[in-house]
């Protein structure tokens, strides 16, 4: 026993060596640097379970249910913020930007902003965000983002994946790379799922020189409402 | 963070108060953004700009940085002098235009008087991108580096990415413009070009075209009085470039720049009235097209 813990560390040592050759930058004020203007290519945004972990999501029964039940249409068909993960794997640009205590995520995807304190605090209480409540804080080489009061609005993606307001979800930012972060994210959701389930993607810099983000405005003049049909059909009972 | 929560939830709420007074009583708010907090007035003194010595970052520029919100009388409502009322905010002496006149040509006076009979087309109603300068009229968040500074605005869940490098683009037009920025002195001067003839000035009817060209200078005046100074030249609306101010003052340190939720049309702002789609919504709406 004594020598396993012995050993421990030094295989610890070795592990991470060879799990993070990449020597994370820093920020001016010591912090792990993640600006830069970074985009996920994948179609989670459609599909979210492409990125979970085993290919499923751990629907409880009753949530299934509750889910053939409900709405049909993509709340983002209605220029909704798309929710968190949803907005991280959108296929559109987003720029990081770090400053003391704070962590900014300003996405294109309809002009939607986080604007994160890296202080801790508690969580909100008694409010339902599209985007949450989110608290960022370093974990060593990590951005860890706590985020709670996600309401029910929100879908993980447009095949009508679903969460209830008790979701709550824990994103980590990993460099791994000059121009790659890993990122994941565990939800739990009792109400939902049967146990946390984790989703991870790359995302990728965009290296193209002088690349800035642009305006996204949704709907424009007085009826560019866009009501969408079911992507996915409704289970038969 | 509570008292900042109940800010922002009446700066949220104040946009679905033009549908919601029909049939509730008026609740007495202050809304916080748009410059009519109670308290001391904020006079500017350029004299005091001129000679304060601002903070700086850690690359050495005046640091702006911080929660700022506009004291505008109102500029919201209308950027002229105005009389205050439950749809016009605080009444307002002066506005925020110097002079307190709009030298509009002849074709454009007639514009504004018809735009100010028909309030719905107000794009701000309709949920969108205010525009600068319509935008700095509510609180707002600035965060810099060298190379680019950004605005993150509570109101309408917007942000601009003012860069210190590059050009304008060519053929592009935004709500909010295209900012480029340089310093001058301990002035951040930004030359916002590339804006859209949708976006206006107020609820007034004030308006522009997209041959809109915006000079914004940002000075502080003490460590907790900014101080936002514009010119506007619009060849194609105005006789003669516009010049516009007002003083901003940093926010509580409590106060936190949180999520504003607009979405699309009226109708959607009657459904975030009651802060959920109600249940069977959509179905309805489909079967109401399917008449």
């Amino acid at each position: 026993m004594a020598a396993a813990c012995a050993l421990a560390p030094a295989i610890h040592a070795q592990q991470r060596a060879a799990e993070t050759p990449y020597k994370v930058p820093r920020t001016t004020d010591g912090k792990p640097d993640f600006q830069g203007i970074w985009m996920a290519r994948n179609a989670a945004a459609f599909d979210v379970s492409e990125i979970a972990e085993g290919r499923t999501i751990p629907y409880l029964p009753q949530a299934l249910e509750r889910e053939a039940k409900a709405d049909r249409v993509d709340p983002t068909a209605h220029c909704g913020m798309p929710g968190v993960p949803r907005i991280t794997y959108m296929p559109f640009p987003f720029q990081i930007m770090q400053r003391p205590g704070y962590v900014v995520f300003l996405y294109e995807y309809l002009h939607n902003h986080r604007v994160i304190q890296t202080t801790p605090r508690e969580h909100l209480d008694g409010i339902d965000l599209f985007l949450g409540d989110s608290v960022a804080r370093y974990e060593g080489d990590t951005l860890v983002i706590d985020v709670t009061s996600l309401g029910s609005r929100t879908w993980l993606d447009s095949a009508r994946h679903m969460h209830s307001d008790q979701l709550h979800v824990i994103e980590r930012y990993m460099r791994t790379g000059p121009d790659t972060i890993q990122y994941q994210a565990t939800l739990e959701d009792p109400q939902t799922y049967s146990k946390s389930w984790k989703i991870s993607m790359p995302l990728h810099r965009i290296t193209e020189p002088g690349f800035e983000l642009r305006e996204q405005e949704c709907l424009e003049g007085d009826d560019g409402r866009a009501i969408h049909p079911p992507y996915r059909p409704a289970p038969k009972s | 963070m509570r008292s900042a929560l109940l800010r922002v939830t009446i700066v949220m709420v104040l946009p679905l108060l033009a549908l919601a007074v029909a049939q509730t009583p008026a609740p007495k708010i202050t809304p916080a953004g748009a410059g009519n907090l109670a308290g001391e007035a904020t006079k500017i003194d350029l004299e005091k700009a001129r000679t304060f010595k601002p903070p700086r970052t850690e690359s050495g520029q005046p640091n702006l940085e911080g929660i700022w919100q506009p004291r505008t009388s109102g500029a919201a409502f209308s950027i002229l002098p105005h009389s205050g009322g439950f749809f016009l905010g605080q009444g307002s002496e002066t506005g925020i235009v110097e002079g307190g006149v709009l030298p509009y040509q002849p074709w454009a006076a007639e514009q504004v008087k018809n735009r100010r009979d028909h309030v719905e087309l107000d794009p701000t109603g309709h949920c969108h991108y205010e525009g600068i300068p319509h935008a700095l009229y509510f609180t707002f968040q600035i965060f810099q580096t060298p190379s680019h500074i950004a605005f993150v605005h509570e109101n309408m869940h917007a942000w601009r990415m003012v860069y210190m490098t590059g050009e304008h683009p060519r053929d592009y037009l935004a709500w909010m413009g295209d900012s480029r920025g340089h310093w001058e002195g301990n002035t951040l001067v930004i030359d916002v070009a590339n804006n859209n003839d949708k976006s206006v000035f107020d609820m007034a009817g004030h308006f522009h075209s997209d041959q809109l060209r915006v000079v914004e200078r940002y000075t502080l005046q003490d460590e907790n009085t900014l101080i936002w100074e514009a010119t506007l030249i619009d060849p194609k609306v105005f006789t003669r470039p516009v010049k516009m101010r007002f003083p901003l003052v940093r926010a509580a340190k409590d106060y936190a720049i949180m999520e504003s939720g607009c979405f699309e049309d009226e109708r959607d702002q009657a459904h975030l009235k009651d802060a959920a789609i109600p249940a069977n919504h959509y179905k309805e709406e489909h079967e109401k097209e399917k008449k």
